[in-house]
């Protein structure tokens, strides 16, 4: 045995060795020159003689401190590891024994590690990794602002800030498109224009290839393919390179293949064409098309830059004035343009899980606490033993975070499930959502997560239990003493409890009222039985307006005859689906104000656009097939919203509007009907002002505004599926036309309310299972206050006191607890509810109606929970309760 | 007689002397002279090297206590695995040395071949 070695070394921290081996010598060294004098020599001849006989002292010395140390180091690991097996194994033991409490624990543990970890996941992957381009923190938008508004930017701007910004190392041109890609199947997809700048702005390691070169333009016929095109489509064949692609008719080759890891904007293309812009572009300051992206130079800041723009806006402003009303200009970093208002929502969602986390920890702690009171007379026994309190808490330590791992672990499998959950639930246009997984960062929260969980479990009840007065628990044979009831680590976990179950029952009932009041906003339209169809015709073959309508009616015509269909039409846009064209505009007989201009958003349509749709015409007339007769007059119908600001009260009908362009004549056209208002954007935006051209009227430059593309709308019979039918009819009219995106109203209006939808799921369900547990540790504790007082309850129901007193009795003691807590959680909701503002419609964050419901849930829910215990409190005979020891 | 021959038979003739009982390092390097006389004499110093590397090996422990002149220093006795090591050694040595002592005694001339 060891042991009294080691007790050598209670002079230091750390044994010396070097002293003692030093010690060690200086003994030899005494005893062979006290020798050496017994045989007669002199002190100092006696020294010198024995450090000759010694030999080598230095080497010697050297040597035994290395073997010593060696030695002091093995043994020491030996005793740490020696102990923690002990601690583990008797950890091991105790769970085996109580395997409901185990599995209690380890579940909620499980459970609530597991969904922090899942959420975290989603965060991490969308929010927190960095953009996998080089430099992207200095990645940013440059666009124009309109009324405050963020929108494109012409030609002129993009020159000007090119050319005259200093803050900027590059700028670049994208631009969306849908193009035929025709391999085998038609297929329709979403392209971008790029300027070969774009891949220097946002630059990943191409997958195959390269990009386009300095030189390349639309006349080079190259394109570079998204990863995930090069996939499905092309089957990741890895001699894609200088294959030949028709893109709408037209043969391109593919010198390079985008890698996995480059992120789609929102629009989600598929490919990437090379252009140029025109020479003519450059000094255009009024059309407004292109979507610029530049990188800032090393060192500069997005304010700097926004600074800098603004002086060279300012320069155009006094070269163009008429264009540039209520324009401006708007730097937006890359990063914010992601992740926009996402990041809110994933926040909250983070938020909430963790107070679920906390909750199910305030349970795991009041279980702890509960055996730990239990185990007070083993304790006590150990502390008599001469059990270090150190000792005893490390071995509660080694309990508590053995469990905590136990279930940390399982927590991971949750954590895969909940993250296949959300990812596949999930609302689409969340970028990099499918990147969500146990990746180290991951792996890293849900450990840290664990074992803080074992520490607080570890800590707190350790040292509520080796507080114990030794004497008084052997003695009273381990009955706990009446000063229990002021028990104020278990008060303060009800508390704590209740008070963060409100703040996720408020934020819960906010959405939900939110949600609610959100379904009873009116459409303006009938979405059932709507099937639709986008289709976009290739400037090949379509270049002039004549020929672009007449194709578009010919498909319109075909649709029509699909069994099946009642009504059809088409327009460049339907409500709840697409951009918009907006345009400003004069009336006839009115002074004309470029600096106050109105706006009407354009839509082209066809005659029985407003039948399909379902839209109400309230004054005049719906658009006739003779409108669209070539030669016929110029009619439009306006909504309501356009007539109110345009003719306020005035009946709009026989009025005329022209479309304001600078150096061309207007061209008056007549209101001849005017159509209910419609929520074009989705239920939470207000209704536009609306214009409706005939198809056969469009404005100069429209159809290259509107790519050339048109919805086609077909009502139809219940139940009647028409999608294949209507690509079918499609391609009746010309076998290179694809259509893209069919879909069914309802489908787009369950979409556009997706992530709204999904937010309010969650943090509902949240909220309830917070709920839930809040009630599970309250029953928990109370049922152990009422253990505790049994005695003092025996003696009252003796007395005389009724069985309702003393259920009042308790649950009065619970409703203090859960008063507290509302109120702590009122407040606490109070400052976090205006997280939610921005996922909010038509109610405040700090709604009080809100408020009072979840306090009066809880409450209930509370005291419901209280009562139960109470009520078999008082069904216990005195006598029993007087006589029973704990 | 040269060091090297005498390292690795130092270690066994230390756990031979702490066979007797404890001992401090100075007594135990006095005993195994006595014993063996000049012709195991050593540097005193190398004694100290081969003890902590027993101890290191588990061979032998070691504590502080006080001499008899009261002066502080270390003694080591022998641990049940060193009385092991020692008794095994015994046995390989004095085999070798009957076995090469018969070898130098031997009358009978080898075999010619």
């Amino acid at each position: 045995m060891m042991t009294p070695q080691w007790r050598r070394y209670l002079r230091f921290w750390r044994p010396d060795v070097r002293a003692d081996v030093d010690d060690e010598f200086a003994f030899h060294m005494q005893e062979r020159v006290d020798d050496l004098m017994a045989r007669g020599m002199d002190e100092n001849a006696a020294r010198q003689e024995a450090l000759r006989l010694f030999g080598d002292m230095t080497g010697a010395r050297r040597e035994c401190v290395e073997e010593a140390l060696q030695l002091e180091t093995e043994m020491r690991r030996l005793e740490v590891l020696d102990v923690l097996k002990q601690d583990a194994v008797y950890a091991l033991r105790l769970m085996r024994a109580h395997p409901t409490f185990t599995a209690a624990i380890m579940l909620t543990l499980a459970l609530g590690i597991g969904a922090t970890t899942a959420v975290f996941s989603v965060v991490n992957a969308v929010l927190l990794r960095p953009l996998p381009y080089r430099d992207a923190d200095r990645i940013v938008l440059l666009a124009e602002t309109f009324r405050g508004g963020r929108g494109s930017a012409s030609g002129g701007h993009f020159n000007d800030w090119t050319t005259q910004s200093r803050s900027l190392e590059t700028t670049s041109i994208w631009q969306p498109r849908t193009i035929n890609l025709t391999e085998g199947e038609p297929e329709r997809l979403r392209a971008a224009r790029v300027t070969p700048s774009f891949f220097n702005v946002l630059y990943v390691r191409p997958a195959l290839g390269r990009y386009f070169l300095p030189e390349e333009n639309a006349d080079s016929r190259v394109t570079v393919l998204s990863h995930p095109l090069w996939v499905t489509r092309f089957s990741a064949d890895s001699s894609i390179l200088g294959r030949q692609v028709r893109l709408s008719g037209e043969p391109h080759t593919v010198v390079g293949v985008a890698p996995a890891s480059f992120t789609m904007t929102e629009f989600d293309e598929r490919l990437w064409t090379p252009f140029a812009i025109a020479a003519a572009q450059t000094t255009n300051y009024g059309a407004h098309m292109f979507t610029v992206f530049g990188k800032l130079k090393a060192g500069a800041t997005i304010e700097q830059a926004q600074a800098d723009l603004a002086t060279i806006t300012e320069g155009i402003r006094q070269l163009v004035p008429d264009e540039m009303n209520e324009r401006g200009v708007q730097v937006v970093a890359y990063r914010e343009l992601l992740v926009d208002t996402i990041d809110t929502q994933l926040w909250v969602l983070l938020g909430a899980v963790t107070f679920v986390l906390l909750i199910g920890c305030g349970n795991v702690i009041s279980l702890l606490l509960a055996r730990a009171t239990s185990r007070r007379k083993e304790i006590a026994i150990r502390g008599a033993l001469g059990g270090v309190r150190a000792r005893l808490v490390r071995q509660l330590l080694t309990e508590s975070l053995l469990m905590a791992i136990a279930g940390g672990l399982a927590g991971m499998v949750v954590a895969t499930l909940g993250i296949r959950f959300l990812v596949g639930l999930g609302p689409g246009g969340v970028p990099r959502l499918d990147d969500a997984g146990l990746s180290w960062e991951v792996l890293g929260f849900a450990t840290a997560a664990t074992l803080l969980c074992g520490i607080v479990f570890g800590l707190v009840p350790a040292f509520r239990a080796t507080r114990v007065d030794l004497q008084s628990e052997l003695r009273d044979g381990g009955r706990g003493s009446r000063g229990v009831i002021r028990d104020r680590v278990r008060g303060t976990l009800i508390v704590a409890e209740v008070a963060v179950a409100l703040v996720l029952l408020v934020s819960a009932g906010l959405l939900l009222r939110s949600a609610y009041l959100l379904q009873r906003v009116e459409l303006g339209f009938d979405p059932g039985n709507m099937t639709m169809m986008r289709v976009a015709l290739p400037a090949v073959r379509y270049d002039s307006a004549d020929a672009v309508q007449t194709g578009l009616a010919r498909i319109l015509e075909q649709v029509r005859a699909v069994p099946g269909v009642q009504v059809a039409a088409a327009g460049t846009r339907v409500p709840m689906w697409g951009g918009s064209i907006d345009i400003g505009v004069r009336v006839d007989g009115r002074p004309f104000n470029p600096k106050d201009l109105l706006i009407g958003h354009v839509r082209l349509v066809t005659d029985q656009y407003f039948e399909t749709i379902g839209i109400p015409i309230t004054r005049g007339r719906s658009l006739q097939p003779g409108d669209l007769v070539a030669g016929a007059p110029s009619v439009i119908v306006v909504n309501e919203t356009f007539a109110r600001r345009t003719f306020g009260s005035d009946d709009p009908i026989g009025k005329r509007i022209s479309g304001w362009t600078r150096d061309t004549l207007p061209e008056w056209r007549e209101i001849v009907g005017v159509s209910g208002d419609v929520r074009a954007f989705g239920r939470e935006v207000e209704s536009p002002p609306e214009i409706y051209m005939p198809m056969t009227q469009p404005p100069d430059g429209a159809w290259q505004s509107y790519n050339r593309s048109m919805t086609f709308v077909a009502r139809t019979r219940p139940g009647f599926p028409v999608a294949t039918s209507m690509r079918a009819a499609l391609r009746n009219v010309d076998a290179e036309l694809a259509a893209y995106d069919v879909q069914t109203m309802e489908n787009v209006l369950a979409q556009s309310t997706a992530v709204r939808r999904f937010n309010t799921m969650l943090l509902s369900a949240l909220g309830l299972t917070g709920l839930l547990l809040a009630a599970i540790g309250i029953y928990g504790v109370i049922a152990f206050f009422v253990s505790q007082r049994t005695h003092e309850i025996g003696v009252r129901m003796a007395l005389g006191a009724s069985s309702r007193s003393v259920v009042g009795l308790v649950v009065r003691h619970a409703a203090v607890l859960a008063l507290i807590g509302i109120v702590a959680g009122g407040v606490a909701a109070w400052w976090a509810t205006t997280a939610l503002t921005g996922m909010l419609f038509e109610i405040d964050a700090r709604d009080p109606i809100a408020f009072v419901l979840g306090a009066a849930v809880l409450l209930g829910v509370a005291l419901g929970a209280a009562w139960i215990p109470a009520r078999r409190a008082s069904r216990v005979p005195p006598i029993t309760a007087l006589t029973e020891s704990l | 007689m040269k060091n090297e021959l005498l390292h690795g038979t130092l270690e066994v003739m230390i756990l031979k002397t702490l066979s007797w009982g404890r001992m401090h390092g100075y007594g135990i390097g006095r005993w195994i002279m006595e014993q063996g006389g000049e012709a195991l004499r050593i540097e005193e110093g190398s004694l100290y090297p081969a003890l902590y590397r027993l101890e290191h090996k588990g061979l032998i422990d070691a504590e502080w206590g006080l001499s008899e002149k009261n002066r502080k220093a270390k003694y080591y006795r022998l641990t049940a695995k060193g009385r092991r090591v020692l008794a095994s050694n015994v046995t390989t040595w004095t085999d070798f040395a009957t076995a090469v002592g018969r070898v130098l005694a031997s009358a009978n001339a080898p075999a010619r071949a």
